[in-house]
């Protein structure tokens, strides 16, 4: 078996187990904490030399795979709301669109590599400080010998006013489809420009700005994610010719692999522990990625030519 | 009857040899390079002869070939980066028009000691001597000359292997047959390579001599690569297919634990 293997849209020689070890760490704490990974996924492979726009719509194609395997677990367990992942789905589809014109755009103009960096860095950044920030709390309180305090039913938002209401039985709610769709519309854009599934906002704005039951936003949130980043590879594809395929199926079977473990590891954890471990890794590779943004590149010139085909 | 034909023959070809000026006879050791999975960079070999030379010249060495390899030219966008409110962002950039996506010199004697500056530029011989012209659409400022890009053009493509002058790799079989190796590095571009002799004779260009060889991709790379660039709807849809079917193996394999 080859340790080498020349991946052929990436254009590059990549050693085998180095990107199957990385699918693999990063679907065990996927599959640990519960999460899609890509936002883990993408910056790894930046960091591993293989360019942004393929990294990017590589991961797309990758998340499709672990999203259907987790979202048949919840089909199969009926925490999936179809309808209000259909709405969602609806704004997703047009976001994504968006999103890989806004991807073009940024790669003719040369600054595809720095937005999708910042972008990392303002997401991962706040992401992870509310992560660690809130588990650290929930922690104190529960050595205190204090139950967090559940969520209020009944509790309404300004949301709950907007119009085009419709209702969603399985998540027993009333809602307009203004914010739903919204909510859709940011996340295809995410997963187009960033190469993530956009479960770590699509879960918490479910949750507090929605007010949908937790025990059925993992399962919708998949299952929406798997036809986003489904659309999302196939435009990528036609458009930027960017996704990997080669690169896709190799992460594709260490994340399988390795979210198998992480769900096992889960288990013995516990769950404020879980969150503020992952808000910590979180940071670091925001730290990492900031790091790269503002330190003196070796080079300060690049070149790019790949515009003219070169093959016959 | 064949025999006096033969001799005639000889006779008006010798004839010729002596009435005409030099020439150059050439071949290369491949019409085809495969890049496959394993590629790791190869050599191949450029081989030929000094037609009509003249003895007293032979002798004196004062004959000299240099062999150079250009890979195919393409449009190249060279971008400065700029600190702006502490982070580096691409900020002036320059068009450049036909540069070589490889070049490769390859001579038995530093360039500098075959020729003068002026004869190497104005032939483009020599990797610092390539000429690099700026596209001519684009704003005002963008087609303003900056020797800082050309420099940095220059620089980066020399570093990644792609632009070398290889001063010892050109052999003297005898005195009027020569060899060159030409080192592909892995990533060589693909694509047809033109290969040129240059015939020098004390510092002066006298013949040159063209061949051309292609660098292609074999097997599955190139199957996915065409595929990929060809009908790229068709081939995110497989993407999509091998994820899905993937996703749908590992989860039938962990229900059954």
């Amino acid at each position: 078996m080859p340790v080498s293997i020349y991946l052929p849209i990436a254009e590059m020689s990549v050693n085998i187990f180095i990107l199957f070890g990385m699918g693999a760490a990063v679907g065990f704490l996927s599959g640990m904490f519960g999460v899609g990974g890509g936002f883990l996924m993408t910056p790894l492979l930046i960091f591993y030399n293989i360019p942004p726009a393929v990294a990017v719509a590589t991961e797309a194609n990758q998340i499709v795979a672990s999203s259907f395997s987790g979202a048949l677990a919840h089909l199969r367990k009926g925490t999936v709301d179809v309808k209000l992942g259909i709405m969602l789905l609806c704004g997703g589809l047009v976001g994504a669109t968006f999103g890989v014109y806004i991807f073009s755009f940024l790669r003719s103009a040369g600054q595809l590599d720095l937005i999708i960096s910042v972008l990392y860095v303002v997401f991962l950044g706040s992401i992870g400080t509310l992560m660690t920030i809130e588990s650290l709390n929930a922690i104190k309180k529960s050595r205190a010998g204090n139950a967090p305090p559940a969520r209020k039913p009944g509790q309404h938002n300004w949301i709950h006013g907007l119009p085009f209401k419709m209702r969603f039985r399985k998540s027993k709610i009333y809602l307009s489809a203004i914010p739903v769709v919204t909510l859709g519309v940011l996340v295809g854009l995410l997963a187009a420009i960033m190469g993530v599934g956009g479960g770590f906002i699509m879960v918490p704005a479910m949750i507090y700005l929605l007010r949908v039951p937790t025990n059925v936003v993992i399962g919708t949130s998949l299952f929406q994610i798997i036809f986003v980043t489904a659309y999302t590879t196939i435009i990528q594809s036609t458009t930027n010719q960017t996704v990997d395929i080669v690169l896709a199926v190799i992460l594709m079977v260490g994340g399988v692999i390795g979210a198998q473990f992480g769900a096992a590891a889960g288990h013995k954890l516990k769950g404020e522990q879980l969150r503020a471990l992952l808000g910590l890794l979180v940071l670091a590779i925001c730290l990492r990625l900031a790091y790269d943004l503002v330190i003196t590149p070796d080079d300060l010139f690049t070149t790019i030519s790949s515009f003219g085909e070169g093959g016959e | 009857m064949t025999l006096f034909t033969a001799i005639v023959g000889m006779v008006l070809i010798a004839a010729t040899m002596t009435a005409r000026a030099e020439s150059l006879q050439m071949g290369v050791s491949v019409d085809v390079v495969p890049v496959g999975s394993d590629f790791d960079g190869t050599d191949i070999v450029v081989f030929g002869s000094i037609e009509g030379a003249d003895d007293v010249s032979l002798k004196l060495g004062q004959y000299q070939v240099v062999v150079t390899v250009l890979g195919a030219e393409e449009d190249t966008i060279v971008r400065q980066k700029e600190r702006i409110f502490g982070i580096w962002i691409n900020r002036k950039s320059r068009r450049y028009t036909d540069i070589p996506s490889f070049y490769s010199t390859i001579s038995r004697l530093p360039l500098e000691k075959i020729a003068e500056k002026a004869t190497l530029r104005e032939n483009g011989i020599g990797a610092q001597n390539l000429s690099m012209n700026l596209a001519s659409q684009g704003t005002i400022t963008s087609i303003l000359p900056a020797p800082q890009f050309v420099e940095a053009l220059r620089r980066i493509r020399h570093e990644e292997g792609l632009y070398s002058d290889n001063p010892t790799n050109l052999k003297q079989l005898s005195p009027t047959l020569f060899r060159a190796g030409v080192y592909l590095p892995p990533n060589v571009p693909i694509g047809r390579h033109q290969v040129v002799a240059h015939l020098f004779k004390n510092g002066e260009l006298l013949t040159q001599s063209k061949s051309s060889f292609r660098i292609q991709k074999v097997g599955f790379e190139r199957w996915m690569y065409d595929f990929a660039h060809q009908n790229g709807l068709l081939y995110g849809i497989m993407a999509v297919f091998i994820a899905i079917a993937t996703g749908w193996t590992a989860n039938a394999l962990f229900r059954k634990r």
